[in-house]
């Protein structure tokens, strides 16, 4: 199952670098509000935004902090305009409690983890607000990829009315690529009749986009237990609708590898390698990091004599494989901590030859099974 | 001169203000212009004069498959050795290296390489222009492996100049023509089998 948002094949390749690409492609979604505060490897998408979005009638601004640009966001979206904001992990910490009032009184946006590692996936999965709320992840494997999830994601918030996450990283923020950009072809999404624009005022009837969903005399609403039992089953709903993920030689591998993101690609490199030298190992990718392709892994993992997995942090996606794997005693992780001297990337356990290296070790292993 | 599969990796090596990011993005540039896919990928650091500097550079036929962070590559052009020595440890034995003789001693490089050499960096002193010994290395290993027109490279050249650098844009286009004019004059050697 691909994540891909259809793009029309004739429009030309462009040479661009992840930030731009990902801004256009956000503004040919129509996003129309953009707030963030600098921090790298993020920084490169605000600049973007600042300098394309006027020029399609839209609003960036510089907020004085991440809690600022969140919370901005989350103004704009009520009004019913697609909204994004950003950072790296360590900026996205702040916005936490904004995200999960967005997450609760269900304001669609979208965040853009600009990551500079791994280490966010617990953040993004497991969130750090309070409330029954969970976040929407993908993943892309590179530039390409992220500009299809980041036209995906604006539809998915819409359709969700929810606060939905692309994770990407410092190769996928830097690295210029080919590739072609044109509006997203996706189903069309019912008129935003929540939306306070302004129009119910002084009727009587206005409209609101509450957390407590405590309503007013003429209209009481669903109050807390109604409205939060309301949001946890679409949360479950999302969870069973929106899991994606892909794969190769599973079937037919002693060895499975598993990884997300930059990593996935590494991954996939490698295991293609080693297949062409006769070694008996597949792949496979969450593409969404919540929800969790959990049933596919179990199917994937059924005849897999050893399940590796590599990330690029000290073992956090390893919880949702333990948790989904067909038998927990074939996995094994092979990934680690890996930070670059400067703190704003990825160390040298990112790199083909030492994950092939990795592989090979572990397949040097007496299996359980 | 790429088949529909293969794909070309190249490493652009040397110090801060040589112009190696320029370099390499003007061929990436270049490449996907003549509508062929195109990476560039950018070495993470705190980039400073004088200090490393590092592009890579991969072209294909079909969308890429080539990591941002090479496994290894088919080709490098090394502008300053300080780093890296004369060949960067990723190119793969039998690889073209194009160096800067001014800086790097070929006789370094081994006999596992196809080496040119040319003093890019006393060319463009003759020249008048010693910040374009870039452009004439990158002028060179175009005309040496013909991935894209020496009219596509002056074309993406003069596409990248901001506009309050465009006065640098006939230097720039001299350093491809002297470059590519010093290639002909190069004889590759051999490389030895490994």
């Amino acid at each position: 199952m691909s994540a891909s948002a259809p793009v029309a094949e004739m429009a030309p390749l462009e040479l661009l670098e992840g930030s731009t690409a990902i801004a256009r492609a956000a503004i040919l979604s129509n996003c129309r509000f953009f707030a963030g505060y600098p921090m790298s490897p993020f920084t490169g998408l605000l600049e973007n935004m600042a300098k394309l979005m006027p020029a399609a009638g839209g609003v960036c601004i510089n907020a004085e902090s991440e809690i600022e640009g969140v919370n901005m966001v989350i103004g704009a979206a009520s009004t019913g305009a697609r909204a994004a904001t950003g950072s790296c992990g360590q900026g996205i910490a702040l916005m936490q409690e904004a995200v999960a009032e967005a997450a609760l009184n269900e304001t669609p946006l979208v965040i853009f983890n600009m990551a500079r590692n791994q280490q966010d996936y617990f953040q993004c999965t497991r969130g750090g607000g309070w409330g029954d709320y969970r976040t929407l992840t993908l993943a892309p494997k590179d530039v390409p990829e992220a500009v299809e999830h980041t036209q995906l994601l604006f539809h998915l918030a819409d359709k969700y009315r929810a606060p939905v996450i692309l994770y990407g990283d410092p190769l996928i923020a830097q690295t210029r690529v080919g590739v072609r950009l044109a509006a997203p072809d996706l189903e069309p999404l019912p008129a935003k009749d929540w939306a306070l624009d302004g129009t119910m005022g002084g009727t009587g009837k206005s409209r609101q986009v509450w957390t407590w969903a405590m309503g007013k005399v003429t209209d009481p609403g669903l109050g807390p237990d109604g409205h939060w039992r309301a949001v946890a089953d679409k949360f479950e709903m999302i969870a069973a609708a929106e899991q994606r993920w892909e794969s190769a030689y599973e079937q037919e591998a002693e060895t499975l590898v598993i990884a997300f993101g930059s990593a996935a690609k590494f991954t996939e490199y490698v295991v293609d390698q080693l297949r062409a030298e006769g070694h008996s190992v597949g792949w496979f990718r969450p593409i969404t990091l919540w929800p969790f392709p959990g049933a596919a892994l179990a199917e994937a993992t059924r005849s897999s004599r050893r399940v590796l997995v590599y990330e690029l942090n000290a073992g956090q996606m390893l919880d949702d494989v333990r948790q989904f794997v067909h038998d927990r005693d074939t996995v094994r992780f092979i990934g680690g901590v890996s930070i670059h001297e400067s703190g704003l990337s990825y160390g040298p356990l990112l790199d083909a030859p030492v994950l092939r290296d990795r592989i090979l070790a572990a397949m040097a292993q007496p299996t359980e099974r | 001169m790429l088949d529909s599969t293969s794909e070309h990796e190249l490493l652009i090596l040397g110090i801060g203000g040589q112009g190696i990011q320029l370099i390499g993005k003007t061929l990436a540039q270049a490449a996907t212009a003549s509508g062929r896919h195109a990476m560039l990928a950018a070495e993470y650091g705190g980039e400073m004069r004088g200090g490393p500097s590092q592009a890579t550079v991969v072209i294909g036929e079909r969308p890429l498959r080539s990591l941002p962070i090479l496994a290894s590559a088919g080709s490098a052009i090394v502008m300053h050795d300080r780093f890296c020595g004369a060949v960067p440890e990723r190119l793969r034995p039998g690889g073209l290296l194009v160096v800067n003789t001014s800086i790097v001693d070929p006789a370094a490089a081994g006999e596992s390489y196809r080496v040119g050499g040319l003093p890019a960096t006393d060319i463009a002193r003759e020249l008048g222009k010693p910040q374009t010994a870039g452009f004439i290395m990158l002028g060179a290993f175009n005309a040496l492996t013909g991935l894209v027109t020496h009219e596509q490279l002056v074309e993406a050249m003069r596409s990248l100049l901001p506009p309050y650098r465009i006065e640098h844009a006939d230097s720039n286009a001299a350093a491809l023509l002297a470059g590519s004019d010093a290639a002909r004059e190069l004889e590759l050697s051999a490389a030895v089998a490994a």
